[in-house]
């Protein structure tokens, strides 16, 4: 464990921490993605629930959503804010016993999922079923991450903060804010409470949550991270800083009300749904600001995706995070939702961002990352990186066409109806008729999941030939303060 | 000899009919520090003309908002005794005035200013910016409370528009309706600060401005949609307007921020260069440490020590073995170059190797950069010919449109007394002035600013209008057409010497001499390779017109010069007797060796008479040289006409001949000798880098030497003159078509407040077109600066 | 749909919050001389 030094020898940044996150980013990949395939494997045959309720799909499902977005997509965020917010502060992380309790708690969160989600101990709102307990931990590693960030921007010894962090900054008190508004319960014993919400109600909150949820956990923050980078990787400055920041500010005060996009056609009264379609479409120009800014920092460059595997994970990102940001303001459009709401086109959605988006750009993120926690230069194996790039990219494919077929054809056949009036196809019709498609989506993410492995395998051969040594922070030249 | 006491305010003089025009600021400084000579070196030049010492200042006036701040701010200063003139440019805020030192003093010139509402401060022109900083960030800063505010308050509105009345739960309604208000309290009272606060002077005077009709709008909507919110049921209760306020509020705001940073942007390349000077330098004490010094405090003769990525802080020589220098900031190339010791490094241009030392020699004001600075902050100061046209349209225009809503909502509220309030609020919003004010400067200046990036210095904006409408380019030669090198030709020897020898001698004969031949055979002998050592001569001595002379070690003496000099046939050594510049060097056995030199011409030149030429542009070739060289140059380069032999009386004559005969004609010379024919052409071009640019007479100044920048000019003036036409034409057609549709009704007020943003950022638009087409230059940099510094 | 007089006034507030620390941000000079921060990143480390 490094130790932030006083005096005479020069300051070395806290990489123990961002080791220790990354590492566990890519294993709760693995499991993530494992019991992803799991799950994707029983709506194919539901056999495989094998009768065990702890296996079942409905409590494998949480565990799945949960798995993937806090426990690998917190850690990576947790491994990269850590690692940027040094670097461009020149400083070493605030508070160091603080970060390591942020990395064992948040762990703790994560252990916690995996025990009580397959026992069933669910709040059943989506992205927030863990139950109080867990919810008050979370809150209380998140103060503590709150004031390791936000310390270490304190203490900075640039004037400038970059741009990345505002994103991190953004998302961190975001997600404090969302995670204690809906986590609000009556708890009535150590593993069930009522939520403090009823009805619908219950449901305009939680989809205010859920929605901010994907939009500063799984978007602003990943864009944090895809600002520093890119940049990083392909030895080029953002396309346009001025855009970066002004897409940031048009980006957080947008999102904050599409929420009931979500809600379309259900008790939600019909204006509140409304807005939410309207913002939903306002909020794609501030996102593809930022994808276009990405992308173009390769201007000029383009030669380097041809060689450099990395750099074609956090562009191909873009290109995943660009198309997800115009598909969901256009699933929002009330006409277009009646026919693909509840139907697996939402999830083909939901996987395009996270695969597509989210998953590339972290291991782009990681990839570059994590030889350089090892004093490397590069991964053990610059093979494997392309060919999890390859794997990883044709399962994203396979799985979200197979999505979207299923999806389109379940609204179709669902809004069928005869002549007289009566439905044309009964519900179990239209699950019959999407069985190849789960095939095609099973075997999508398969591939992504092997993908993920050979990471692993990598990350390992990586770890076991470098030696983690201590970074001394970078000097500010003066004349540029 | 200055007056004693401070002299008392001249009172601004009633013109016009409402009264005079305010500024927004209570000033009581005391403006003793403008007095002190050291300070007031900073900003002000002495000229001397016809033996009267006059005072030329260039001040930064705080506190203007609009075109009518200029005028009062002049009308302070014409009034005054010892002002000869003063002049506001409102788009750069800069006021330049001619004052005579005898009869009065610049502090009693501020405290007239700061009687009128407003606050000259000294520009401080490498030090610091944090003035227009501050103005830079208070503009940003209202235009995100506006915008923020207005999207959530747009977002509470929009229920209201698509729901039937009585669909959402009153309740909810009459929260929605608060939560808007809320919302909209920063935006009036704070982000529309600027708007009230202008109209509210202009007001208390009885004179109408740009923002009273807008203040007007913005009150009123509030107003009426308070009543609304507090009381649902009353008369105005049927319908609130926040969206449409703060949303209006936001483009208003949003175009003058975007006119802000336009108008920056000529000044503001200036500031990126600024910002390039470091704040702290190392300074080498007595003692051979170094302490940090704010650059302020360096004087000439100082010895400082610059880190690799910073940028030189003055003018002055390389002490280190050698440097490696970015000049793109001077030369346009983005090319590393070196300098050796005892070479000249400029202020702005970055140190790329390790830390070099250096003297300085000039700084702040005196240095290159600064001079440029000084003529570019003069040149957006005076205002072009249509500017002011357009400025005299629009204060009765504004008069119209205040009669005009009144007279709509009266109108209105005869037919339908809902419709009344929106008319009248879209009618006051959706006319546009500013528009108008803006076509011209906002184009001239961003051209200005393009032909300064490339190495091209406008004095004047309004020599765009004029270079866009000549016929005619009549050139000089020597050292416009042609280099002012001279470079070495061929050498003859006499029988049994060595050319190389030849040359060792008589560059070091040539020695330090300044004398262009003497340049010629130093730089030919370096060129070569050859030693440059003093050879051990003695008794060196420059005959004026005639040649060098000097002892040899053995006693003789040897004689470099004319042929007269040298005691030699002037034909000596050469084939033919022609006019070819020559030198010969001869010793006590007699002659020695001849040089042959050339008068390089200029690369481009041939090129730049054939664009002319398909320009419709006439060219003239107009010398003081002897016919056959004139001629010479002429048939190289392909000029329409030449008159050779011309006394500076003659050239004078030929160009006035040429205006009568009808022709609008462009003079293109060097910059050193035609100051009275640079003055009479109706636009003239300086060309190299030798015209000091404090005395330069031409409108435009080419520091690059390049004759394609005249061709350049050319076509960026004409363009220019083309979207200051557009801009116009937009700006009329656009109050034409846009007030009727607003009188009629036919425009909600969120509309007109979208249109008049619009219309402004229009022609903001259309004058950036402006900064882009000019070819690029090497360096993707700011390159306002041209030529090398010669070596 | 009484939880908007939840949602509603934390939205203003957040506002007001998010409004504060775009002040805070322009004081400190974090928008001044915005084209040379991209590049700070690259230098060093």
């Amino acid at each position: 464990m490094s130790v932030i030094t006083k005096t005479s020898q020069p300051a070395v940044y806290n990489d123990s921490v961002v080791r220790g996150f990354a590492i566990m980013s890519v294993i709760y990949g693995v499991v993530g993605m494992l019991v992803g395939v799991i799950i994707a494997a029983q709506l194919t045959w539901p056999e495989l629930n094998m009768g065990i309720e702890w296996l079942s799909y409905g409590r494998l499902r949480p565990l799945h959503t949960n798995a993937v977005i806090f426990a690998f997509g917190g850690s990576v965020l947790f491994a990269t804010s850590y690692y940027v917010v040094q670097r461009t502060c020149h400083t070493p992380l605030f508070g160091n016993k603080l970060a390591w309790f942020t990395f064992w708690g948040w762990n703790l969160v994560i252990v916690s999922a995996v025990i009580t989600l397959p026992l069933g101990i669910t709040t059943s709102k989506e992205y927030a079923e863990l139950e109080w307990p867990i919810d008050i931990l979370i809150a209380v590693v998140w103060v503590a991450y709150a004031i390791v960030f936000f310390g270490t921007v304190g203490i900075r010894k640039v004037r400038h903060i970059y741009v990345a962090n505002w994103f991190f900054g953004a998302y961190i008190i975001a997600v404090a804010l969302l995670h204690i508004v809906n986590s609000a319960a009556i708890p009535v014993s150590m593993t069930k409470s009522y939520s403090a919400y009823a009805g619908v109600q219950d449901a305009m909150v939680q989809w205010w949550y859920g929605h901010n949820a994907v939009g500063f956990f799984l978007t602003a923050a990943f864009l944090g991270m895809m600002y520093y980078f890119i940049p990083k990787q392909a030895e080029r400055p953002v396309y346009s800083y001025r855009l970066s920041i002004v897409h940031f500010w048009a980006l957080i005060f947008t999102y904050m009300w599409a929420g009931p996009h979500h809600l379309h056609y259900t008790a939600l009264p019909d204006w509140t749904q409304s807005v939410g379609m309207v913002f939903s479409l306002i909020l794609l120009a501030p996102s593809w600001g930022g994808m276009i800014n990405g992308i173009m920092t390769l201007s000029g460059a383009w030669h380097k995706l041809r060689d450099d595997p990395i750099l074609r994970f956090l562009i191909v990102s873009l290109s995943f995070y660009g198309m997800s940001t115009f598909e969901g303001p256009m699933m929002s459009i009330k006409t277009v939702n009646a026919l693909s709401h509840y139907t697996d086109w939402t999830v083909g959605h939901v996987h395009s961002g996270a695969l597509g988006w989210v998953g590339l750009v972290s291991m782009g993120s990681l990839y570059y990352l994590i030889p350089r926690l090892f004093g490397q230069k590069k991964m053990y194996s610059v093979p494997a990186i392309e060919l999890h790039f390859w794997t990883a990219t044709i399962g994203i494919v396979l799985y979200i066409a197979a999505m979207w077929i299923a999806g389109v054809m379940q609204g179709l056949m669902w809004r069928s109806v005869n002549p007289d009036g009566s439905l044309t196809y009964t519900f179990v019709e239209s699950v019959k008729a999407t069985f190849p498609f789960y095939v095609i989506r099973l075997l999508g993410g398969l591939l992504y999941l092997g993908g993920m492995i050979v990471m692993l395998w990598n990350v390992i051969m990586t770890v076991r030939q470098g030696r983690a040594e201590d970074v001394p922070v970078a000097s500010v030249n003066p004349a540029h303060a | 000899m200055a007056r004693q006491g401070g002299d008392a305010p001249a009172a601004p003089d009633a013109t016009g009919w409402l009264g005079e025009h305010r500024g927004p600021l209570t000033v009581t400084d005391n403006f003793a520090v403008l007095d002190d000579p050291v300070e007031q070196r900073e900003f002000t030049e002495i000229q001397e003309t016809d033996g009267v010492s006059m005072a030329e200042s260039v001040l930064m006036v705080q506190g203007m908002y609009c075109a009518a701040c200029a005028d009062t701010v002049e009308n302070a200063l014409q009034h005054h005794p010892g002002v000869e003139r003063a002049q506001v440019h409102a788009a750069t805020r800069r006021l330049t005035v001619r004052w005579d030192p005898a009869k009065t003093r610049m502090s009693s010139l501020a405290q007239a200013v700061g009687a009128t509402g407003y606050r000259l401060l000294p520009l401080q022109q490498a030090l610091s910016i944090s003035e227009r900083l501050r103005e830079t960030r208070q503009a940003l800063w209202r235009l995100f409370v506006a915008g923020f505010c207005g999207m959530q308050v747009m977002m509470y509105a929009w229920p209201a528009y698509i729901t039937e009345p009585g669909e959402i739960p009153a309740d909810i309604d009459q929260l929605l309706r608060w939560a808007s208000w809320v919302l909209s309290l920063p935006v009036v009272f704070f982000a529309s600060g600027p708007f009230f606060s202008s109209a509210w002077r202009d007001l208390r005077h009885g004179r109408i401005g740009m923002d009273t009709p807008v203040s007007i709008g913005i009150l009123v909507t509030f107003v009426v949609s308070s009543a609304a919110t507090f009381d649902p049921t009353g008369p105005w209760g049927y319908e609130v307007w926040f969206d449409s306020l703060t949303m209006f509020v936001f483009f208003l705001l949003g175009g003058r921020y975007l006119e802000h940073k336009a108008r920056d942007r000529t000044a503001g390349a200036l500031d990126s260069l600024m910002n390039r000077l470091p704040e702290v330098c190392e300074r080498q004490t007595a003692a051979g440490g170094f302490e940090a010094v704010s650059i302020r405090r360096l004087v000439v003769g100082d010895v400082v020590r610059v880190q690799a990525g910073q940028a030189f802080p003055g003018d002055g020589d390389v002490l280190s073995e050698r440097a490696t220098v970015d000049e793109a900031l001077l030369t346009g190339e983005s090319r590393p170059v070196t300098r050796e010791r005892g070479q000249a490094v400029v202020a702005g241009s970055y140190n790329l190797g390790g830390p070099v030392l250096m003297r300085v020699d000039r700084l702040g004001r005196d240095t290159r950069f600064a001079q440029i600075v000084s003529l570019m902050e003069k040149a957006s100061t005076e205002k072009p010919r249509l500017a002011i046209l357009a400025d005299r349209i629009a204060a009765p225009f504004l008069v119209a449109v205040l009669i005009g809503a009144g007279f709509a909502g009266f109108y209105w509220w005869q037919i339908d007394p809902s419709k009344a309030l929106a008319v009248a609020v879209a009618v006051l919003i959706v006319t546009c002035p500013c528009a108008l004010s803006l076509a011209t400067p906002a184009a001239m200046l961003t051209s200005a600013g393009a032909l300064a990036r490339r190495g091209i210095l406008v004095r004047r904006l309004q020599a765009f209008e004029t270079l866009a409408g000549i016929t005619a380019v009549v050139f000089d030669k020597t050292g416009t057409l042609t280099h002012d090198r001279l470079t070495l030709g061929s050498i003859q020897t006499r029988p049994g010497l060595a050319e190389d020898a030849a040359l060792t001698l008589a560059g070091a004969l040539a020695g330090g001499s300044l004398h262009p031949v003497s340049r010629a055979l130093a730089a030919a002998r370096d060129a070569r390779g050859l030693s440059n050592e003093p050879l051990s001569l003695s008794d060196a001595e420059e005959v004026a017109g005639q040649g060098m002379q000097a002892r040899q070690a053995d006693g003789s003496w040897v004689r470099l010069g004319s042929a007269a000099f040298c005691s030699v046939p002037a034909a000596a050594g050469t084939e033919q007797a022609d006019d070819a510049p020559r030198v010969h060097l001869a010793d006590a056995h007699g002659w020695v060796a001849t040089f042959e030199l050339e008068e390089g011409l200029r690369e481009d030149a041939k090129e730049a008479v054939v664009a002319l030429r398909r320009l419709g542009v006439q060219t003239w070739l107009l010398s003081g040289d002897r016919e056959a060289a004139a001629q010479r140059v002429a048939q190289a380069v392909g000029v329409d006409h030449v008159i050779a032999g011309a006394s500076p009386e003659r050239k004078l004559t030929e160009v006035t001949t040429l205006q009568a005969q009808g022709f609008k004609l462009a003079m293109v010379g060097d910059g050193l000798n035609d100051g009275p024919v640079l003055a009479r052409a109706d636009t003239s071009f300086a060309l190299g880098h030798a015209a000091p640019l404090a005395q330069a007479q031409s409108d435009y100044v080419i520091q690059g030497g390049r004759v394609m920048d005249v061709v350049l000019s050319l076509e960026q003036a004409r363009a220019t003159m083309r979207i200051v036409r557009q801009n116009l034409a937009w700006a009329a057609i656009y109050n034409f078509v846009s007030i009727p549709l607003a009188l009629l009704g036919y425009m909600p007020p969120w509309a007109a407040g979208l249109g008049m943003a619009a219309s402004s950022l229009l022609v903001i638009g259309n004058a950036l077109r402006l900064s882009s087409r000019l070819p690029a230059t090497d360096s993707d940099d700011n390159t306002p600066f041209g030529a090398p510094v010669s070596a | 749909m009484d939880v908007l007089y939840l949602l509603i006034p934390v939205s203003i507030v957040l506002v007001f919050v998010i409004i504060g620390i775009f002040w805070w941000a322009l004081q400190s000079g974090q928008f001044d001389n915005i084209e040379r921060e991209g590049e700070r990143i690259l230098r060093g480390d």
